[in-house]
């Protein structure tokens, strides 16, 4: 249980990732910005980009960056890149309609989100691409006995281009008996050292999106209870006229919550990928959907619901089916998950529309 | 010749099916101006039933069974219809599309994960020919059949629907859409009248399906993916919101261009799914009413004929 419940808790930060989005951008102009979970696509396929480069789960050691720092580029890129294509996304298609009401900027959104799934399978096919998962590698010394596990050695290629190319190449199977004549066939082919795979903890991508959550959750409450523009930002959504005529510049304050929600939904991004192991164009489509569903339980416009929203939802999405199965004996409940998250939503909306922490909205005749 | 013939009727068979699922979502959206996201599952669902009652009942002749099957089809989605109706049009504007669209996708998930020998899961399932055998050289003749049943069924829903908008409970319906809480005021149930509309949209989307479920002769989880609900959409805002007319000219439209396009070579023929939103969110800014808006064509029809004389 402790094991589905971790996970659980993981799925829900990166829910919480991407709510946090859809929860300030909704504050501030009342929109469901369907095209939250493109960015965070788009910011998973720059993760992808950059740790594919950067090299790694390749063996040539040394690495050109260590792990850690690797993974600080990628997140920075996408995060960066997903900020960026949130303000130029607001700026060409949702400033327009702003004031063509509701139901029109909601279509709009639809939209964009469906032109910005497409165009990624133009740019990068609609093939799911492995994600790169890290892997460390530790040298192997003595070579007796029988092999526990395949064994790799750097090989050096020539490319046609002439440009000498460092991979790694399985030397030992496992199983292999290992000795004196392994030994010698390995210096006749020039492999002076060879290492073996150091399995990672596949908890290790739990404990990465668990601590940052808890890293940049109180980044962003500083930033949008303590600065100048997130005191802008609060203002706006209470009264965007009152706003304005106190001297706030409101598209500068919408292209800055894009811009926010977006940076935190490309971490989210590479966390999930990195979780799940693949990334693809629609990537996006179904944890912003449940990104939503978790803001929207959450409280839609409040940023600790929206955290609370995502936990709740992650957990309850592994759990739920956890219970089924061994309570009921369902094998099939963990291919439901996606219609538990669904139904919740319903039960939610039916009940409390406005959500576990959000504040009841008078409608005024 | 042949090859083009079959081209064009099934090009005509496809827009039918399409015009029959935009004229119910019409009465849901465009008439009672709810914002309803979910049609592709209403559509899903009466497919599956009327394959389901298709392999199950075989003994029956033929077209009594697909009479039956199109029966099953309409009642199904239409009881689905009333278990999400009643508890989700209480919600509002985009909370409702959500909600909707929610369901769509729960309808997708769940035939998806059926068992094989159920409704065929993710790989789908092969529906029995019933009316006629389909072989190369009746294929014409069973096309046209097709065409004939969707062409019926299509003006017999548009005649039933604006017979519906000139009764009582249809002017109660735009009442209500015009202003809930003002038709609440005057004595109107608002979500009653929210509810039938609903339920009567959802019927024909079920009916919808059996007639494209026998017509393809083959089901697959993916034909009822999010993008057919924005197709849909964009067949009644290019017709006109709330124009039943509208919406058989817009699905000719729309149909049109993806099986058009689709002839073209592959590098061309997929940006249609670019396409089709691009236009969608540009009507939608600068001609939100659609081409025909309210009217019907044969309103616009009187007013050329009065404008001549």
């Amino acid at each position: 249980v402790l094991d589905y419940l971790l996970n659980g808790l993981a799925l829900g930060a990166i829910f919480a990732f991407i709510a946090l989005g859809y929860t300030m951008v909704y504050g501030i102009i009342k929109l469901i910005n369907f095209a939250h979970g493109e960015f965070f696509m788009f910011g998973a396929f720059l993760g992808f980009f950059v740790l594919r480069d950067l090299g790694v789960e390749r063996l040539p050691l040394p690495q050109p960056l260590p792990i850690l720092l690797s993974y600080v580029v990628a997140l920075t890129a996408a995060s960066l890149g997903a900020g960026a294509l949130a303000v130029a996304t607001e700026r060409i298609a949702y400033r327009p309609v702003r004031r063509a009401g509701r139901i029109a900027a909601l279509i709009t959104a639809v939209c964009v989100s469906l032109i910005l799934q497409n165009l990624a399978i133009k740019a990068w096919g609609a093939e799911p691409k492995a994600y790169p998962q890290p892997r460390e590698w530790t040298e192997v010394g003595d070579l007796d006995g029988t092999a526990t596990a395949n064994l790799y050695a750097v090989k050096r290629l020539v490319t046609t281009e002439g440009k000498v190319v460092e991979n790694e190449a399985r030397v030992v199977t496992i199983g292999e008996p290992l000795g004196d004549a392994t030994r010698a066939r390995l210096r006749a082919e020039g492999h002076e050292r060879v290492y073996r795979q150091v399995p990672l903890d596949r908890g290790w991508t739990r404990g990465f999106v668990i601590l940052a959550l808890a890293l940049w959750a109180p980044v962003l409450w500083f930033l949008v209870k303590r600065t100048r523009m997130g005191k802008a930002m609060r203002a706006v959504s209470e009264d965007a006229d009152a706003a304005r005529l106190m001297g706030i510049d409101i598209n500068r304050v919408i292209s800055w919550t894009f811009f926010l929600g977006a940076f935190v939904a490309g971490v989210g991004g590479v966390a999930y990928c990195v979780s799940y192991g693949k990334v693809e164009p629609f990537t996006g489509f179904l944890p912003g959907m449940k990104a939503f569903i978790a803001a929207v339980i959450g409280g839609i416009g409040s940023i600790p619901g929206a955290i609370l929203g995502g936990l709740v939802l992650g957990t309850a999405e592994s759990l739920i089916p956890y219970a089924l199965r061994e309570g009921l004996g369902w094998e099939a409940a963990f291919a439901w998950k996606d219609a538990i998250a669904f139904a919740l939503l319903i039960v939610i909306l039916v009940f409390r529309p406005t959500g576990i922490l959000g504040r009841p909205a008078r409608e005024k005749v | 010749v042949s090859g083009e013939l079959l081209f064009w009727l099934n090009l005509l068979v496809t827009v039918g099916i399409y015009a029959l699922l935009a004229v119910s979502l019409n009465l849901i959206n465009g008439s009672a101006g709810m914002f309803h996201l979910g049609h592709h599952g209403f559509w899903a669902l009466g497919a599956y039933s009327a394959t389901w009652l298709t392999i199950n009942a075989a003994s029956l002749p033929g077209p009594l069974l697909y009479a039956l099957s199109l029966l099953l089809a309409m009642a199904v989605a239409a009881l689905g219809g009333l278990t999400i109706g009643i508890p989700c049009l209480r919600l509002r504007g985009d909370y409702l599309a959500i909600a909707t669209l929610g369901f769509g996708e729960i309808v997708r998930i769940a035939v998806q994960n059926s068992p094989e020998d159920f409704l065929g899961g993710s790989l789908g399932i092969r529906v029995p020919r019933i009316l006629m055998d389909v072989t190369r050289k009746t294929q014409v003749t069973f096309r046209l059949l097709s065409l004939a049943i969707v062409v019926v069924a299509c003006a017999a829903t548009i005649v039933a629907f604006r017979n519906f908008l000139r009764s009582t409970a249809g002017r109660r319906l735009l009442a209500v859409a015009q202003d809930e809480t003002a038709a609440g005021l005057l004595g109107i149930n608002p979500t009653r009248s929210k509810v039938l509309a609903f339920v009567m949209g959802s019927a024909v989307a079920g009916l919808a399906g059996g007639i494209y479920a026998h017509y393809m002769g083959g089901l697959d989880p993916k034909n009822f993916l999010f993008m057919e609900m924005v197709k849909m959409f964009l067949i009644i805002v290019l017709g006109g919101m709330g124009s039943f007319s509208g919406c058989v000219v817009g699905a000719f439209l729309v149909v049109a261009t993806e099986q058009l396009l689709n002839r073209a070579p592959e590098a061309i023929a997929s940006w249609w799914q670019v396409l089709f939103p691009l236009i969608l969110a540009i009507m939608i800014i600068f001609r939100p009413q659609g081409i025909f808006g309210r009217k019907e064509i044969t309103d616009i029809i009187r007013s050329w004929r009065r404008s001549a004389a």
